[in-house]
C-alpha cells in the first residue's frame, strides 16, 4: 500500500494490534482513502474487525458496512452468509441507486473466474523444474488483480503467460519454498528470502491460492447462493475457520507433491493469534514427514532485513541445500 | 522404557484436577469455621467448586460421560441433561496465584508466540503435555476472539484430543432476530450432537426447571447490582466475578446458586441500610471493564482501597444486562439462551459483535453506578478491546470521567508489574484529582 506511519492510528489501536491494521486504519485517517464511496469489511480477525468500527466514527466514507462472516463452513452457514450477501445488495442499490441484477453477477462472476483461471495456469507454470517466475514477481502479478480493472488485467495476464512459456526459467535456486500465512502482500518480503536461495514456487496466503485456488459456479440459478458457496464453504480457507483444518492440511500436501517443495516458510503478523496456532499446528504435522517449516513472524512494514535473511540462510542449511 | 497404563494416564490427566480440588476444599473448610459478614459467602462458593470437580473426577474414574466446555456455551443445557463440566481455561484462572505459573507460562513458549493469549497459550500447552482430563465430547467456543477459536482448533488436532468429538455453536455478529434464530438452530445442533455422543436426553421440562431457577439467580443478580449503586458500594471487587461463577459456572440453575444469590442480596441490602461500604471513606469509584484479574486480588485491589479509598464498583463480569427466558417453549428456551449466551455474557457482549455494545456498557455504567473513573486493563489476549481504546476515551471524554488504559497481562505479572499499575493508578489519580 505504500503506508509508511501509523501515527494517527496508534492513538485509537493499542500497541498489541497488528501492523497491517494500524497502516489500514491510519491511511484511512490521513484521508487517502477520500476517494472511495463505499468500504465494506468482514469480521475476520479480532484486529481487522474493529477497523470497522473505528472508520464508521472516524472516516468520512459515504457507505460503510460489515458482512457477518460465519466461521463454520456447512450449509446454515452458507445460508447465512447468502442473507448478509443480499443485505450488502440491496445497501449498495440504495445508496448508490443502480439496480444489481442476476446477470450483473454471473457477468461479474464469470470474469473474476476467468483472472483465477488464468493465474492458476500461472501457478502451473511454477511447478516447472525451472519456473519462469519467481515468488516476488507473482506476489505482485496477484496483488495487482485486486486492484485493477479486470478486463484490463486478464489480457495483461494472458500477455505475461504467453511471454513467460518461453521463458528459459529460474535454474540457480538452492531450494524450492511454500510460503503459509495471511495478508501477505509485499513482493520485497519474498523476495529477500529469494535472494537468499529459497525460491518459492507456491503459497498458501491471502494474496495467493486462498482467492485463485477454486472457481464460482458460473452455472447456478442463484448467483448470490454462488457466491455464499464459494466464500464459505469451496475456496481454501484460513484458520479462522473451524473444523476445516483437515482440508488445509490436505491441500498444504497435495502442494508439497506437485510444486516438488523442499520445506515450508510460515509467515505470521506479530500479535495473530490465529496463525500462531497454525503454524504450531502444521509443523508439528510435517516434522515427521521430513519436511522442515520454518515461522517467520513479521510486521506489516518490511524490517529487520538482516535478521531475516540469517533466518532464512540458516533453514536452507537445514534442507542440505 | 515403562509404558504408563491407562489408570496412570488418567491418574495424570486428573492430577491438576484433583490439586485444584483440594485446595478449593481447604478454603471451604476454613471458610465454614469462620464465617462473618461478607466473608460467609466464600463457604458455599468453594464447596460448589468442590462437588463440581469431584462430579467431572467421578465421571472420568467411572467411565461416565461428562463433557468439557467453555463458558457462556450454554451451561443449561448440560445441567439438564445431567452431565458434569468443565471449562478447559479454568485452571488457569485458579493458578492465577500459582507460584509456578511462570515457569508453565515459559514453556508455552516453545510452541506458540509470546503475544498469543497467555489464558489459551498455557491451557494449550496442558493439552499439548497430556494434562487435562478427556472429556467424552468438547463444545467449542468459536467467540468472542480469535485466541479461543484457535485454541478449540489446537485442541481438535492434537493427537490424544482429536478423537474427542467436538462441535462449536456458530456465532453470528449481529444481535438481532434474525441472529438469534440462527444461533438457536445451532443450539438444536449441539443438543443432538450431545444426545449422540454421550446417550443422555435432553427432558425439555427438565430443561424448563433449569432456566426458571436460573431466572431466579439473574433477577436476584440484578437485584444486587441496584444495591451496588449505592454510596458507599456495599461490596468490592471481585464479588461480580464470585456472581458470575455461581450463575454461569458453577451452580447453573441450581437452588444452592439462587440462595447464594439471596445471601450476597441480603448482606448488600444490610450494609446499604447500614450506610456502611467496602472501604470506610470511599472517595474514587472504578469501572474496571474487563475480569477482575484474581492475580492483582491479593494486593493490587486491597492498595487501591486502602490507599486512595478507591473502590471497583463495577467490573464487565459482573454487569448484568440479562434478560430472563420465557420457558413457554422448547423454541423460546433456546433463543433465550442463545440471547443469554451471545448478547447477555460478559465479553461475548462486549467483544463478540459490532463495538456498540462495547461503548454503550460504558455510558450506562458510568451513570448508573456513579463512576468517576473507567479503567481498561487491557490484557494481552483481548486484542477486540484493545483496538477500541479511542473509542473508549472519546465515550468517557464526553460523559465526563476520566480513562486509563493499563496494558497487562491477567495471568503474568511480569508483563505489567504490579509496582508499575500502582504507578500509573498513583499518577493517574493524582493528574485527575482523585483519592
Amino acid at each position: 500500500t505504500g503506508s509508511t506511519g501509523t501515527e494517527l492510528a496508534d492513538a485509537y489501536l493499542a500497541s498489541i494490534i497488528c501492523s497491517f491494521t494500524r497502516h489500514s486504519f491510519n491511511m484511512g485517517l490521513r484521508g487517502e482513502y477520500d476517494f472511495l464511496e463505499g468500504a465494506i469489511w468482514c469480521n475476520t480477525c479480532d484486529h481487522c474487525r474493529r477497523v470497522y468500527d473505528n472508520w464508521k466514527r472516524k472516516v468520512k466514507t459515504p457507505f460503510v458496512h460489515i458482512l457477518s462472516l460465519p466461521k463454520k463452513t456447512g450449509e446454515p452457514q452458507v445460508a447465512w452468509y447468502r442473507d448478509e450477501m443480499v443485505i450488502l445488495k440491496e445497501g449498495l442499490e440504495k445508496h448508490l441507486g443502480i439496480t444489481i441484477t442476476d446477470d450483473n453477477l454471473r457477468e461479474a462472476i464469470k470474469t473474476h473466474n476467468e483472472t483465477r483461471r488464468l493465474q492458476r495456469q500461472l501457478y502451473e507454470l511454477r511447478k516447472k523444474e525451472h519456473p519462469p517466475i519467481t515468488g516476488a514477481e507473482t506476489l505482485a502479478v496477484i496483488v495487482a488483480g485486486t486492484a485493477m480493472p479486470k478486463e484490463r488485467y486478464n489480457q495483461m495476464l494472458k500477455e505475461l503467460l504467453q511471454d513467460l512459456k518461453g521463458a528459459e526459467g529460474i535454474k540457480d535456486y538452492r531450494a524450492r519454498l511454500m510460503i503459509t500465512g495471511g495478508i501477505l502482500d509485499d513482493p520485497n518480503y519474498i523476495k529477500v528470502i529469494e535472494d537468499q536461495g529459497g525460491l518459492v514456487v507456491t503459497d498458501m496466503l491471502c494474496f495467493g491460492t486462498r482467492i485463485l485456488w477454486k472457481d464460482i459456479d458460473e452455472k447456478a440459478d442463484d448467483p448470490l447462493q454462488a457466491l455464499a458457496q464459494f466464500y464459505i464453504a469451496d475456496r481454501l480457507s484460513c484458520p479462522r475457520m473451524f473444523q476445516d483444518y483437515p482440508r488445509r492440511l490436505s491441500v498444504a500436501k497435495d502442494m508439497i507433491r506437485d510444486f516438488k517443495v523442499d520445506g515450508i516458510i510460515g509467515e505470521r503478523l506479530l500479535f495473530c493469534d490465529l496463525w500462531t496456532v497454525e503454524h504450531y499446528q502444521m509443523s508439528k504435522e510435517f516434522k515427521p514427514t521430513g519436511i522442515p517449516y520454518m515461522q517467520l513472524d513479521r510486521e506489516y512494514v518490511l524490517g529487520g532485513i538482516g535478521q531475516m535473511k540469517t533466518r532464512v540462510q540458516a533453514f536452507l542449511e537445514t534442507l542440505g541445500r | 522404557m515403562v509404558t504408563e497404563t491407562e489408570k496412570e494416564k488418567q491418574q495424570r490427566r486428573l492430577a491438576k484436577f484433583i490439586e485444584e480440588r483440594d485446595s478449593y476444599e481447604a478454603m471451604a473448610k476454613a471458610f465454614g469455621q469462620s464465617p462473618s459478614g461478607t466473608d460467609k459467602l466464600y463457604a458455599p462458593l468453594t464447596e460448589a467448586y468442590v462437588e463440581q470437580h469431584n462430579a467431572v473426577i467421578r465421571a472420568a474414574e467411572n467411565g461416565e460421560p461428562f463433557v468439557a466446555s467453555y463458558y457462556g456455551c450454554q451451561p443449561e443445557i448440560y445441567v439438564a441433561m445431567d452431565l458434569p463440566w468443565y471449562t478447559f481455561l479454568t485452571p488457569v484462572f485458579t493458578n492465577a496465584m500459582s507460584p509456578t505459573l511462570p515457569e508453565e507460562i515459559d514453556a508455552t513458549e516453545s510452541l506458540f508466540g509470546k503475544d498469543f493469549c497467555t489464558a489459551f497459550r498455557v491451557a494449550g500447552y496442558w493439552v499439548e503435555k497430556d494434562l487435562a482430563p478427556i472429556p467424552t465430547v468438547m463444545i467449542a467456543m468459536l467467540h468472542p476472539c480469535d485466541a479461543s477459536l484457535a485454541a478449540h482448533q489446537l485442541i481438535e488436532t492434537n493427537e490424544i484430543w482429536r478423537h474427542v468429538p467436538m462441535f462449536g455453536c456458530d456465532p453470528p455478529y449481529w444481535d438481532d432476530d434474525r441472529s438469534l434464530d440462527y444461533y438457536a438452530n445451532e443450539t438444536r445442533q449441539m443438543i443432538s450432537f450431545l444426545e449422540e455422543h454421550t446417550g443422555r436426553k435432553l427432558d425439555v421440562d427438565r430443561l424448563r426447571e433449569v432456566c426458571e431457577e436460573s431466572n431466579k439467580m439473574y433477577e436476584l443478580w440484578i437485584e444486587y447490582n441496584e444495591l451496588r449503586r449505592a454510596v458507599p458500594c456495599p461490596h468490592g471487587y471481585g464479588v461480580g466475578l464470585q456472581a458470575f461463577g455461581v450463575a454461569e459456572n458453577i451452580l447453573v440453575g441450581s437452588p444452592k446458586g439462587t440462595q447464594w444469590f439471596r445471601d450476597l442480596v441480603e448482606d448488600a441490602e444490610m450494609l446499604v441500610k447500614e450506610g456502611k461500604g467496602k472501604v470506610d471513606d470511599e472517595r474514587v469509584r472504578i469501572f474496571w471493564f474487563d475480569v477482575v484479574s484474581l492475580g492483582l486480588s491479593l494486593d493490587l485491589f486491597p492498595w487501591l482501597e486502602q490507599e486512595y479509598g478507591a473502590v471497583v464498583v463495577m467490573d464487565m463480569f459482573g454487569y448484568t444486562p440479562y434478560t430472563l427466558i420465557d420457558t413457554s417453549s422448547e423454541e423460546t428456551m433456546l433463543k433465550g439462551l442463545g440471547k443469554r449466551a451471545l448478547c447477555d455474557a460478559p465479553m461475548m457482549r462486549q467483544a463478540r459483535g459490532v463495538a456498540d455494545n462495547w461503548i454503550g456498557d460504558i455510558r450506562h455504567v458510568v451513570k448508573d453506578y456513579n463512576i468517576n473513573c473507567v479503567v481498561w486493563p487491557g490484557h494481552m489476549g483481548h486484542k477486540d478491546g484493545s483496538a477500541n481504546i479511542g473509542m473508549m476515551r472519546e465515550e468517557c471524554r464526553e460523559l465526563g470521567v476520566p480513562f486509563m488504559h493499563i496494558g497487562m497481562d491477567n495471568f503474568d505479572e511480569r508483563y505489567t508489574t504490579t509496582a508499575e499499575i500502582k504507578e500509573m493508578f498513583s499518577r493517574f489519580f493524582s493528574a485527575h484529582g482523585l483519592g
